[in-house]
């Protein structure tokens, strides 16, 4: 991207772009349709369609593009799974010093309510309550890369904690 | 509303130390905190980007192949060639305005014409004329022998190789079989070209030229060419051109021992019995024949 001119129906250029953006487009089309295969299949095909129109496509806006049309595709496809996100591994909220079994047992417990409340969202809350907690975005970040305005990523944020709020509290 | 706010803010990582204290004396921190926690360290599926590069490429590489696609001229030149080929070929076989018509050795047909003109050909003839100028010029090609009765209409007019023959509406007949060349009148009047001389013919009138040379003819009273009633008449012709119609009529080859082609024959043969034909030719000039398959000699009686 050095060049003057990047041009996405370069091959080099379209091989660094992918890349450097399959991992979150699939993080984000996972985000979205809890599939891990059916994820990575949308990548695949909102790459395929940027490498069809890549003449069209201003490299700058490319990676809006990707997105989007990640979001579109998953529009597009019918079925829907109830997502549940899984942990990387088991992060002790407290100290290693003050672990209980009884402590334990509830932590265990919340993480299940968590995962639970989480697939009750909106897959519009979702998306930017995991892209801001998992991949530590910024709203503004999140805004720019789904084409919205700051105003409603940071309103979708807000229904997403309240929602999981009275999910965990009240089971 | 307030609070709110700042738990936007921590999440996104802006809050101050101050606002910081406060929230964490709020209602539901502890969940919140909690969520905050445990969220972040939930996965998505690790995707091994080189390898889904791969795998993009080989399933996708084929659209690739799609996207651009140039004009191939030289194809182009080749379409375009053949149509032009095949556009003037139907030209020339289905809008070709002449048309003609052909008679055999011994055969003759009978055809009329668009304006209702009624030409006979005689045996190996060719007759053609332009359909589309036909309206305005009647202008016919004749190669061999003819009989033509023309309606009224405009000028009327027979090509051939020694002369043209015009009318306006008559019945006369053409002969033009290699030098010799006639036109004989039947009814009204008709002009003969020849080199540039016009001559007129009344009723009973014969125009002959053999070898270049006007022949005096003298006239004649019958109706019709004796053709038509399956007979050919001579006056005062050469004996090479009796042979000529002889050989036309009965497809046959004449061959000559001794036999001077020059002297004059007047007579008439039949078209319907070659032996008939053949004595009523030979005899008047005290010749002999012999039949020899489609090879007809002549020699001088006595003499073989």
């Amino acid at each position: 991207m050095s060049s003057k001119k990047p041009n996405l129906c370069n091959e080099t250029y379209f091989n660094e772009f992918y890349l450097q953006h399959i991992q979150s487009a699939s993080n984000f089309a996972y985000y979205k349709c809890g599939d891990k295969a059916g994820s990575l299949d949308l990548v695949q095909d909102a790459f395929s369609k940027i490498w069809e129109n890549c003449s069209k496509i201003d490299f700058t806006k490319a990676k809006t593009y990707l997105f989007t049309t990640v979001n579109n595709l998953f529009l597009n496809i019918v079925k829907h799974h109830k997502v549940v996100m899984e942990y990387a591994k088991a992060v002790p909220y407290q100290e290693a010093t003050n672990q209980s079994p009884e402590y334990l047992l509830e932590e265990e417990e919340f993480k299940q309510k968590l995962q639970h409340a989480i697939s009750m969202l909106t897959d519009a809350q979702r998306e930017v309550f995991l892209l801001n907690r998992i991949e530590g975005k910024k709203y503004k970040e999140i805004a720019e890369l789904l084409d919205l305005s700051q105003k409603a990523v940071e309103k979708r944020m807000s229904g997403a904690l309240k929602t999981l709020r009275e999910k965990i509290d009240n089971i | 509303m307030k609070q709110e706010k700042n738990i936007l803010k921590w999440f996104n990582n802006e809050l101050s130390e101050q606002e910081w204290d406060d929230l964490k004396q709020s209602d539901g921190f502890e969940t919140l905190n909690k969520i905050a926690h445990y969220s972040s360290y939930f996965q998505a599926p690790k995707i091994d980007a080189e390898k889904a590069l791969l795998g993009f490429k080989t399933s996708h590489s084929t659209k690739k192949e799609v996207k651009v696609r140039t004009l191939n001229f030289r194809t182009l030149y080749k379409v375009a060639a053949v149509a032009v080929i095949m556009l003037s070929a139907s030209y020339f076989m289905f809008f070709n305005n002449d048309k003609s018509f052909e008679t055999r050795i011994a055969q003759t047909k009978t055809l009329v014409l668009p304006d209702n003109s009624e030409v006979i050909l005689n045996s190996a003839s060719l007759l053609s004329y332009n359909k589309k100028t036909w309206k305005d010029k009647r202008d016919l090609e004749l190669d061999g022998e003819a009989f033509f009765k023309v309606s009224k209409g405009q000028k009327f007019t027979v090509n051939t190789d020694v002369g043209s023959v015009e009318v306006l509406g008559t019945q006369f007949n053409v002969k033009e079989r290699g030098n010799y060349f006639e036109v004989q009148c039947y009814e009204g009047l008709v002009g003969v070209t020849y080199n540039n001389t016009q001559v007129k013919l009344t009723k009973g009138k014969t125009f002959r030229i053999i070898n270049g040379i006007i022949e005096n003819v003298e006239d004649f009273n019958i109706l019709e060419p004796s053709w038509l009633q399956f007979e050919s008449s001579f006056v005062e012709v050469p004996l090479s051109h009796v042979i000529e119609e002889l050989e036309i009529q009965y497809d046959i080859e004449i061959l000559l021992e001794n036999v001077d082609t020059d002297q004059l024959f007047t007579g008439t043969f039949t078209h319907k019995d070659k032996n008939i034909a053949l004595q009523s030719v030979t005899i008047p000039l005290k010749l002999s024949y012999k039949i020899d398959k489609q090879t007809v000699t002549f020699y001088e009686y006595g003499k073989n």
